[in-house]
């Protein structure tokens, strides 16, 4: 089954087709099931909680890991026949990745200039702009044994930029990045998304509401849902409410209702929930992502329960 | 803790492969590849005594060597998966930690000394020579020599561990030494850990009872189809005096006593004390100010963005510039005495008139790059830096063959003062024997760093084979072609080529797409 929600690959140039991919590990862990994609330009924001397949898929499309079953298309080139048509013009920011700790920035990011194949004089122009897009011109004499975690974070920004990838995969791409740092990178990556296909994957809401163009959600390794965040969000238009209650009467609450935020106020607890029909008293609020994801999702665990 | 730790290493791929080498050594005791062979000539009847003797000393000598490697990764492995940082915010007491880790090492190997126990009855029953099964006489050299020569093996690679000179490639090739030492030494002074010395005296002195010699050059060997003794005696074991008991016990105290003394040292998992060099410990210290993240909070100008230089189109056959980012890898780090000794050596192989001296030099200059090498093949894997470099385009042997080439830059390049010496004297023999060996050791180096994950096994394989053949040119194992009898260029240079391709294998083996 190939899902394609995309109503206009932009460009036409650049297309990423994921057909019916599986990937188990061992006997009794289905990591992705039967997973189907079709992207074009832009910026796909892969929302799930922990354990949906996120990384498994990253791993997949970044051709570190072979898929047990189903095919992987880049612009018409099956991953498995040619994986360098993929590779070429890939960039990759693994969830987790080590650096050498006793290079600095600018000699980490040379040595894999020339594992990608780039030639010394474009590579030295493009790791001085590269660490200054990510602010880390400062320390870049500095061995990297002595960066922080964000600072880290951020070299794995820089090497996965530096062959222009027209394919970028980031995963968890923020995490450990202070909040400055968090909208730099955002910025960045809407700047980035015009002629090219980047996939982020994330479990923060919050970065795929500043970013994608397009979401897909996934969970126990199938995909529940595929769309722009305005149909995400006309999806759960109508069934988010805000209701006052007192302390005590929140944990009935919860056992009740679909609850996506609470807030402690003077005049009692402010309840965010999800519902097709308010309880007495609650007036109804504007949808946001947060409240669309966790509906989506609730409404897959009762489908696959069911 | 000891429980989880010793759950969590036989899960391991690696210590199946340890297993496996354990039942050849077994192997070994069976097929009679392993000797004992005590004054003219003599062997043991393979009754149950002399098979329990065989299999111990074959546990606390090999073992007790290989061992060492296969245990001195327990507090490593916990800061690496990062629990060492959990534990260290709990109330646990540092003696508990490196008591516990000793058991731990104590219980992974002493789990081989129980696969060698088991391999003594199947020996006895496989060999008809004297059938009526003692398991006291069997297992209790196994119990009483074996494992305390474990626990001493276990609280060493743990002590070694703790102390920040011998925690890396260092202590592997001192380890070696010492044990090598250890051994002759104890065999002498009769205070071993192996225990050879007690298994050997009541040896010599059960021939000397019967009047068949006096058996002072008794023999433990591990051959590969050489020496047979030729006649036999029967041999009932050993006498176990109090005093004997008391020096075993005394073995069991010193291996407690090293786990307590590496509390001394162990870290707790400091971030501060851990591997990084002093100088970059400094530098860490001061990140948090120096980050341009909080610069830009205290006021300091905000970097501006900039458009990115365009690709000038793909080039995949940029070889050279590979080779020279591997060569800084492989040398970037290391200080000045590590080259200061180098060209020493390098001044010494070229100017000295004395062949011994500019030999042993060479000899000097190959052992001494040994844990820059042992980082070829393992280091993406040390440092998790696969996904960075094997989602590469054409990258997996176009890297490996890069690596090769800076490992061998860096044999030629510290032993070229022997070289130049060769092609000046026109020694064409042993100019191939030396242009073997510097493309052999970066093979050797690869295959188990590719293989093994790990930088130790070269570490610990390439010091033995240093010693056992270019040290004393054992004509099949000189590497380096010291003398006209041992040197085999063409046997070391189809071994090289037969390593890089077991690399390749290897390599292909952790990608997914090669």
């Amino acid at each position: 089954m190939s899902v394609s929600l995309l109503a206009d690959l932009a460009g036409g140039s650049l297309q990423l087709t994921i057909d019916g991919v599986s990937k188990r590990y061992g006997r009794n862990t289905l990591a992705l099931q039967d997973f189907s994609l079709e992207l074009g330009s832009g910026v796909l924001g892969l929302l799930g909680p922990n354990g949906a397949g996120k990384t498994t898929l990253m791993s997949i499309l970044a051709t570190i890991t072979k898929p047990t079953s189903g095919t992987i298309r880049w612009n018409g080139t099956d991953l498995a026949a040619d994986p360098n048509a993929i590779r070429s013009v890939l960039g990759y920011l693994p969830q987790d990745f080590g650096v050498y700790p006793n290079l600095n920035a600018v000699e980490f990011l040379e040595y894999l200039a020339a594992v990608k194949g780039l030639d010394g004089t474009t590579a030295r122009r493009r790791i001085d702009e590269l660490l200054n897009l990510v602010n880390l011109t400062d320390v870049r004499k500095r061995p990297l044994g002595g960066y922080s975690g964000g600072m880290r974070q951020r070299i794995g920004i820089a090497q996965a930029l530096l062959n222009d990838p027209r394919l970028l995969i980031v995963d968890e791409p923020t995490a450990g990045l202070d909040p400055e740092e968090r909208v730099r990178f955002r910025n960045l990556l809407s700047d980035l998304s015009g002629d090219r296909i980047v996939i982020l994957s994330t479990h923060i809401v919050s970065d795929v509401e500043a970013t994608a163009t397009d979401i897909a959600l996934i969970s126990q390794g199938t995909l529940v849902a595929h769309s722009a965040p305005e149909d995400l969000l006309h999806a759960v238009e109508g069934r988010v409410w805000e209701w006052v209650v007192s302390s005590a009467d929140l944990h009935a609450v919860r056992q009740q209702y679909l609850i996506s935020h609470t807030t402690r106020r003077g005049d009692g607890v402010h309840v965010r929930l999800l519902a097709s029909q308010p309880p007495a008293g609650a007036g109804p609020v504007a949808p946001t992502l947060e409240d669309a994801y966790l509906f989506c999702l609730s409404q897959h665990r009762a489908t696959v329960a069911a | 803790m000891v429980k989880a730790d010793f759950l969590e290493r036989v899960r391991r791929y690696s210590f199946l492969i340890t297993l496996a080498a354990t039942l050849y050594l077994a192997y070994g005791v069976i097929a009679e590849k392993i000797v004992i062979v005590v004054g003219d000539g003599y062997r043991g009847v393979y009754n149950s005594a002399w098979i329990g003797a065989l299999m111990a000393l074959s546990c606390s000598t090999f073992l007790s060597l290989c061992g060492f490697y296969v245990v001195k990764n327990s507090v490593e492995r916990d800061s690496t998966t990062r629990v060492g940082r959990i534990l260290a915010a709990t109330p646990m007491s540092k003696v508990l930690y490196t008591v516990a880790k000793s058991l731990s090492n104590l219980a992974v190997l002493g789990s081989m000394v129980l696969v060698l126990m088991a391999a003594a009855v199947a020996m006895q029953w496989l060999r008809p020579e004297s059938r009526p099964i003692s398991l006291g006489e069997l297992w209790s050299p196994s119990l009483l020599i074996s494992l305390p020569a474990m626990f001493v093996a276990g609280s060493l690679a743990l002590l070694f561990e703790t102390l920040p000179v011998l925690r890396g490639g260092v202590g592997n090739v001192i380890y070696f030494f010492v044990w090598a030492f250890g051994i002759a030494g104890g065999a002498e002074t009769g205070w071993d850990p192996t225990g050879i010395s007690i298994l050997t005296l009541s040896m010599r002195r059960a021939l000397e009872r019967m009047n068949l010699g006096d058996g002072k050059s008794t023999n433990f060997s591990f051959e590969v189809g050489g020496m047979r003794a030729s006649k036999t005696f029967v041999w009932h074991g050993i006498d176990w005096t109090p005093h004997m008991l008391a020096v075993q016990f005394i073995w069991v105290a010193i291996g407690l006593g090293i786990a307590v003394l590496a509390s001394v040292f162990f870290h707790r998992f400091d971030p501060a004390r851990e591997r990084i060099p002093e100088n970059k410990a400094k530098e860490k210290g001061n990140a948090a100010v120096e980050d341009p993240a909080v610069a830009v909070e205290l006021g300091l100008p905000k970097p501006t963005y900039t458009k990115l230089t365009p690709l000038s189109g793909g080039g995949h056959s940029r070889l050279p510039r590979l080779v020279a980012g591997e060569f800084t890898l492989m040398t970037k780090g290391l200080r000045w005495w590590w080259y200061a000794v180098a060209a020493g050596l390098l001044v010494m192989e070229f100017v000295s008139p004395k062949t011994e001296v500019w030999q042993g030099a060479l000899l000097a200059a190959w052992i001494w790059p040994v844990l820059v090498w042992s980082q070829m093949g393992c280091r993406e894997s040390r440092h998790a830096t696969e996904s960075l470099i094997f989602s590469g385009e054409r990258v997996v042997y176009r890297q490996l063959a890069a690596l090769w080439t800076a490992g061998v830059m860096v044999a030629l390049a510290t032993g070229a003062g022997a070289g130049i010496r060769l092609l000046l004297s026109s020694n064409w023999q042993m100019l191939a024997s030396w242009l073997a060996g510097a493309l052999f050791i970066p093979g050797l180096a690869l295959a188990l760093g590719v293989w093994s994950g790990s930088s130790k096994l070269f570490e610990a394989i390439y010091t033995v084979w240093w010693y056992v053949g270019p040290l004393h040119h054992i004509p099949g194992l000189d590497f380096v072609g010291g003398t006209r009898a041992s040197s085999s260029p063409a046997l070391y240079l189809s071994l090289a080529a037969g390593l890089l391709f077991a690399a390749c294998l290897g390599r292909r083996r952790q990608v997914a797409y090669a």
